[in-house]
């Protein structure tokens, strides 16, 4: 497959189909880490295997702007596994690029492995998104590398466990437990940062006029920034759990974009990403729904 | 120097814990520790290389209310006009503290903070918890998968800048008070004295050096910083994990009002030059608005600025931004490909 | 020994032309009802953003009232909709957060329920009260 994945990025970039293929490369310690590859010769770097764990999609708006101020934007090769194109997807229905400067290679994927992309951490079981996954193949590419495999689709995971035993405790009990995860929060924003749906040029968090929450780094204002978080990326979250990762303090914010999904699923019977036409069900309505208050 | 055994530690900490905080690694959630307040020796964890999060927290708050502002409408007696009566605070520890089992690395960061801190205007926030806390360092046994403390010269074993220092020994510790803060934490101790070579430890040999100020002048526009940064997220991890960044915002907030009372607080909270809007000035202008920008300016900051202001590198070493970078930015690489290009710039200018 | 029972704080996020109108009928009606809510008058019930009521509790309120036009009958055609899709997820995830879903309570008002409009906020501050402060 790793062939495969350089002999398609080599002719993309030789016949200048794109400026640019994004893809994974190894880096420092042990770690999997994103690649640029700006020219045919350098397609080499790139590498496939179960620690390619990092949601590319979110470097698309950022790599558009172009090197030099008036050329045109950046066209884009990208290597996508099946979440990270139905965040594509996702972009691609909120006008963020255009698809026809994207190539996309999709790449069947088995699966990721937890602690992947860290220097010096092992490589631990199948991330839970993984494990639930039941798509493994893009929804959306040019060129699709690798075959589906009977590998085991798990009934649940632990964040699906979690979130039945958070479901039945007292509102007291979970706002104890959000409490104790958010006093953790440093307010880094890596999660936000990582995150391909969180393109917003300022964020609300960091505005200043209205101030929405403060600078603090005090658990009044972690609650409000991880709630409007979550509820910016109702519908639009595709699980790729990503925040979760990247967190240094293991706050669980698969959890809260999980419950999300969940009730989206299950309400409006929508997954974000499947395509790129229909919409959001935050920015639609059906006239005589019942929906519960 | 003396020697303290287990227990004796246990006693010790347990008493010092009466009348003042103790800070003191303990396990949070698997895998991470850090420096926290603890109530009993028991909650104290030893399997550690170095905490996930610095100590830095207790120097410089993550948020912290500088300069508190209590305004109160009051009629004096024999008077008809009403008057505010303000007053102002800052924050004080209420005990003093006590950070336990601070490793080498974690107090040279203190001293180059120190260096930028305490000079003329001495930051007095700092300064106070400074002056509050009594330093009980540990010297490493052995070196986590990231340390490069020996690559810049600092040593795993290092008691420089500790008041009390305490070296793991078969049975418990050799300890040694070495400044007055730390004489009036071991006064009481009735301890054996240590009967043993200063114990040292020379595990973990220098992989490279930091290359001289001249060669990151010369490579400020280097394409490198461009490509590194491309994997960047201009998240704020390296900075919040890592010990001597000590970047900040500042904002007024009404906390409190009624009816002839206002309550106002001055907070300080980190920040990160790694944050777009970091630098944003009023009207809108960003001099760094590029991630390239922003990174290239974190490792001139550690190796190039600071040095030449403060006399002091703006890194110890302690590899925490190595561990927790989510896309493997790795601080070592960046100073052998610095080193790397210097050479090549070296070789090539003496063609001349 | 004097008891002070604890006064919820209540705030109502009312729509112009359907809620607050029938709050205005009730009071040119002089049906009593509970004082404790402070109304926030808005355009449209698609205007308040559920953060507006995240930080309404933040900042303090024990309960939360976001009160609208009928489905089919909102001024502007259909904010109404777009409200009722979004507190059906916001109220669960406030709850799964932690904040009772007694606390908030969304419903329909129109102008000429004044009647409905004193019944609800009276019932509501009731429960709030009887749930007690908000933690």
């Amino acid at each position: 497959m790793i062939e495969q994945i350089r002999a398609t990025a080599r002719e993309i970039l030789q016949n200048k189909t794109v400026d640019l293929v994004i893809g994974y490369e190894v880096g420092t310690r042990g770690a999997t880490r994103p690649a640029f590859i700006c020219s045919a010769d350098e397609v080499d770097r790139l590498i496939w295997n179960d620690a390619c764990t990092h949601n590319l999609t979110n470097y698309v708006r950022g790599k558009r702007v172009p090197p030099k101020r008036d050329a045109p934007p950046a066209r884009l090769g990208l290597v996508l596994k099946a979440c990270d194109a139905r965040a594509l997807n996702v972009l691609l229905r909120e006008n963020q690029v255009p698809r026809g400067d994207l190539y996309l290679i999709g790449v069947v994927c088995e699966g990721m492995r937890q602690d992947a992309g860290f220097a010096t951490r092992t490589l631990g079981d199948l991330q839970p998104r993984c494990q639930t996954c039941t798509e493994r193949v893009p929804v959306v590419y040019d060129s699709l590398i690798g075959e589906r495999k009977t590998s085991e689709v798990f009934e649940t995971s632990e964040v699906w466990q979690e979130l039945d035993r958070l479901g039945v405790m007292t509102p007291g009990e979970r706002q104890a437990f959000w409490d104790a995860e958010f006093a953790r929060c440093l307010r880094c924003y890596a999660c936000r940062q990582v995150c391909p749906a969180c393109y917003c040029v300022e964020c609300t968090a960091e505005q200043l006029d209205p101030e929405w929450v403060g600078i603090g780094i005090c658990t009044p204002e972690k609650r409000f920034f991880h709630t409007m978080r979550a509820y910016h990326l109702a519908g639009r979250c595709v699980g790729c759990d990503e925040c979760a990762r990247v967190c240094p303090i293991g706050v669980r914010l698969d959890l809260l974009n999980a419950w999300f999904r969940r009730e989206v699923q299950q309400t409006f019977d929508y997954q974000a990403g499947i395509d790129a036409t229909t919409l959001v069900p935050l920015a639609t309505f059906k006239p005589n729904e019942n929906l519960e208050l | 120097m003396n020697f303290i055994t287990h227990v004796q530690l246990q006693d010790w900490l347990a008493r010092m814990m009466k009348d003042r905080t103790v800070i003191a690694p303990t396990r949070a959630i698997e895998d991470l520790v850090r420096y926290q307040p603890v109530n009993s020796p028991d909650a104290i964890a030893f399997d550690f290389t170095r905490t996930a999060i610095s100590p830095k927290e207790f120097f410089l708050p993550a948020s912290e209310a500088i300069l508190t502002i209590e305004r109160v409408r009051q009629i004096a007696a024999g008077s008809n006009n009403p008057e505010w009566n303000v007053k102002l605070g800052e924050p004080e520890l209420d005990r003093s503290q006590v950070l336990f089992a601070i490793r080498p690395c974690d107090t040279h960061a203190l001293l180059a903070l120190d260096a930028l801190l305490l000079q003329e205007p001495v930051d007095a926030y700092y300064a106070r918890r400074r002056k509050q806390t009594t330093l009980i360092g540990l010297a490493c046994e052995h070196p986590g998968a990231t340390c490069f403390c020996t690559s810049l010269s600092f040593a795993p074993d290092d008691s420089n800048g500790m008041d009390v220092m305490l070296y793991p020994v078969e049975g418990g510790y050799a300890l040694e008070a070495q400044t007055e803060k730390g004489q009036v934490l071991t006064d009481n101790l009735a301890l054996a004295p240590y009967r043993g070579e200063r114990p040292q430890k020379t595990w973990l040999p220098a992989e490279f050096s930091v290359p001289p100020r001249v060669v990151w002048t010369q490579l400020f526009n280097d394409p490198h910083w461009g490509r590194l940064a491309d994997r960047c997220l201009s998240c704020k991890i390296c900075a919040y994990v890592c010990p001597t960044c000590r970047c900040f915002d500042v904002r007024d907030y009404i906390v409190a009002q009624g009816l002839g009372y206002q309550k106002i607080e001055r907070l300080r909270c980190w920040d990160s030059c790694m944050a777009e809007g970091y630098q944003r000035i009023a009207g809108g202008h960003n001099p760094r608005p590029t991630k390239a920008q922003r990174l290239r300016n974190r490792f001139y900051c550690k190796f190039d600025y600071y040095p030449a202001d403060f006399g002091a590198l703006a890194c110890v070493g302690c590899g925490r931004c190595i561990e927790y970078c989510p896309v493997n930015v790795d601080i070592t690489e960046v100073l052998q490909s610095v080193a790397i290009k210097g050479e090549t710039l070296a070789t090539n200018s003496t063609r001349l | 020994m004097a008891e002070t029972t604890f006064e919820p704080r209540v705030v109502g996020f009312l729509c112009n032309w359907c809620s607050y109108a029938g709050a205005n009928l009730a009071g040119t009606s002089r049906i009593q009802y509970a004082p404790n809510i402070r109304i926030i008058r808005v355009p449209c019930s698609g205007r308040v953003d559920p953060l507006f009521v995240v930080k309404a509790f933040q900042e303090g309120a024990d309960g939360v009232l976001v009160l609208g036009c009928h489905p089919g009958d909102c001024h502007y055609r259909d904010g109404n909709y777009y409200a009722r899709r979004r507190y059906n997820l916001m109220h669960g995830f406030l709850d799964f957060l932690g904040v009772d879903a007694r606390r908030l309570k969304i419903d329909w008002v129109s102008a000429a329920e004044g009647k409905k409009f004193a019944q609800v906020v009276s019932d509501f501050t009731q429960q709030v009260r009887e749930l007690g402060p908000n933690p």
